[in-house]
């Protein structure tokens, strides 16, 4: 119980230093009256302008202490509320613009989180009992090319082959198709960010199996006369999936930097593409809510990874 | 890797027995060389280098200059020719000169970043792994701030804040490498800063500046050197990828920013795939370099992976 809440704890205490420290950045280092009045914030001498400042400084209680402004918006935040927009007459509030476009990134990520375990599965399998042999290097050396593929680059490649010249995968993303034709939609750019993360995932559990199929259990399953297959699903496979497990975790991360590239070029509208549009619009209340809710994201997974570890293998808690 | 390549020629299941590597004194000598792979990684990295040096002086087409051919190729972007070796963009500029000007940037970054990064990650791993105690606590917390973020989303959130130049986006993208090379140094300190060595050192009465310059420094670099590489590598990448965002370098030619040019709009690449596919080449290729002789250089210095 302790053990758990010390993780707890920490990751609060975490998510609490990377709002301040994000929310101090965008607020010391930019000019947010600007950002809301466009050039009229600098016009202190028109006092129509002097008028819409003063309005503006009301409205986002601009003149409050940087630590009060912190305090306030961290307790809208946590109750739902992000703010309104700078940009487009604050229409709509930011957390509608994230409830729209939420879910779709979600399921990217989440397409793309299962498809790099499928894949990554069955590919550590195959090569882990051919361990040397031709077709495991080979394998290996795909890894090698599929992890230095920056994932615009690999987008494109897929992009062309199986969309323009093989015509097999749809182009872009069509908000308004229906549901099952905009899940088909997704495939391709979860594949994008799947294929280098399931390398990693394959090259770690490669490893890890191959330590266990060394071990004396294997060699006493096959002696038993237990077939090839069987003893690497049934007695191989789960001793080796610690670390996997935690990598899983670990490599969100990685998931949700893709998928903010592969959304700008399949034209998906998620929070990734919303984060790079906002950045580009110096849309603050934007930014700040994107990059916290990638952050909690981010943080609960290894949370919830170091809880689910820690029952499968009681020894970390101590 | 180090161990996942020994593993390689030690395992075959299909007998249920296994040959331990470190056995074997012919996977040791592999082991303790580079081999030929390595060479001809530094070799590319090195003729990138030198072709990005001297793009100006060399006899290439001028990178912004439109090629308009008026014999009756039609409208530009004109493919692969003798003229144009990679071809034209929608501009008709030649894309061979666009590519080696885009080295210039896209290797600047990446080397100093990585600079910027062992410099500050490593000045505090190892003064942390060093005093430990608060400073450490303090330091290692800052290193999960900073790990907690996707690295994506971390640069793009401090481009929004600076203006995009040169020295702004290699020092964004350093302190992206600021938290995996500190931690590095950080525990190799620790690995080192009990060893008799230093007991010595200190018995006889050196200072803690002296220890940690003289005894600590020439161990932590040596894995140090070997993430260099890497962390060049993802540097590069992290640069193509605010490139392609068009988050980088402001009016800058760096390779992502090309890449981006040849996929934009809906035609581009199907029509003329050329403009996007050679500049890709020329990242994954060097990249790639980057990732192989990094790796190469760790299982040679034998950095352990649980190091990191």
């Amino acid at each position: 119980m302790r053990f758990w809440l010390q993780r707890v704890a920490m990751a609060v205490l975490l998510l609490l230093s990377v709002s301040a420290l994000t929310f101090g950045a965008m607020n010391i280092l930019g000019d947010p009256l600007f950002n809301i009045l466009g050039p009229v914030a600098g016009d202190v001498n028109n006092p129509d302008s002097v008028k819409l400042i003063e309005k503006a400084k009301a409205e986002f209680d601009l003149d409050e202490p940087l630590v009060v402004r912190y305090g306030l918006w961290l307790s809208d935040f946590v109750r739902g509320d992000m703010g309104v927009q700078f940009s487009s007459d604050g229409q709509p509030p930011v957390s509608d613009l994230i409830k729209e476009r939420l879910p779709r990134t979600a399921t990217l990520v989440l397409l793309a989180q299962l498809m790099a375990i499928v894949i990554a599965i069955p590919w550590a399998l195959a090569t882990a009992s051919r361990a040397g042999k031709l077709s495991d290097r080979i394998s290996t050396m795909n890894t090698f090319f599929l992890v230095a593929m920056p994932n615009f680059a690999l987008a494109i490649i897929l992009k062309f082959v199986l969309s323009i010249k093989l015509g097999w995968m749809p182009l872009t993303y069509v908000a308004n198709d229906p549901l099952s034709s905009r899940l088909w939609q997704m495939v391709l750019p979860a594949l994008t960010i799947a294929l280098p993360v399931a390398a990693v995932f394959q090259r770690l559990l490669r490893t890890d199996l191959i330590t266990t199929l060394q071990q004396d259990f294997i060699l006493m399953a096959r002696a038993k006369g237990l077939s090839r297959r069987r003893v690497l699903f049934r007695h191989a496979l789960r001793p080796s999936l610690f670390s996997f497990i935690t990598v899983v975790g670990l490599n969100t991360g990685a998931l949700i930097g893709g998928s903010i590239v592969v959304e700008t070029i399949f034209r998906i509208p998620g929070i990734g593409s919303s984060l790079v549009e906002s950045v580009l619009r110096e849309d603050f209340p934007v930014v700040l809510a994107i990059v916290m809710i990638v952050a909690v994201a981010f943080v609960l997974i290894n949370l919830l990874v170091d809880i689910l570890y820690s029952i499968i293998d009681p020894r970390v808690r101590r | 890797m180090s161990d996942t390549d020994n593993l390689v020629h030690a395992v075959d299941t299909t007998d249920g027995g296994a040959t331990n590597p470190a056995d074997s004194p012919a996977d040791e000598a592999v082991k303790r060389r580079l081999g030929w792979g390595f060479w001809l990684c530094i070799g590319w990295i090195v003729l990138m280098i030198v072709l990005a040096f001297l793009a100006p002086y060399l006899s290439i087409k001028d990178p912004n200059a439109n090629f308009i051919d008026m014999s009756g190729k039609g409208r530009p972007p004109y493919g692969p020719s003798m003229d144009h070796w990679f071809g034209t963009d929608k501009d008709a500029r030649d894309i061979f000169s666009r590519t080696l000007y885009g080295a210039r940037i896209s290797l600047t970054v990446g080397f100093v970043a990585i600079a910027f990064g062992l410099l500050v990650g490593g000045t505090l791993g190892i003064l942390a792994g060093y005093f430990r105690g608060w400073f450490d606590r303090i330091i290692s917390f800052v290193f999960v701030i900073l790990l907690s973020f996707p690295s994506l989303v971390l640069a793009i959130m401090l481009t929004s804040l600076i203006e995009r130049s040169l020295l702004t986006i290699s020092l964004v993208l350093g302190v992206l490498s600021i938290a995996p090379v500190g931690r590095l140094a950080r525990a190799s300190t620790l690995q080192y800063a009990d060893r008799e060595f230093v007991t010595a050192a200190r018995q006889i009465g050196a200072t803690n500046r002296r220890i940690i310059m003289r005894e600590l420094l020439p161990n932590v670099v040596i894995p140090m050197g070997a993430l260099a590489l890497l962390g060049m590598a993802v540097a590069i990448v992290a640069e193509g990828g605010l490139a392609f965002l068009g988050l980088s370098v402001e009016k800058g030619i760096t390779w992502g920013f090309l890449i981006q040019l040849g996929s934009e709009g809906s035609t581009t690449l199907q029509k003329s795939p050329w403009i996007a596919f050679f500049p890709i080449f020329v990242l994954f290729f060097t990249v790639l370099a980057l990732n192989f002789a990094g790796d190469r250089l760790r299982t040679y210095l034998d950095v352990k992976e649980s190091a990191l």
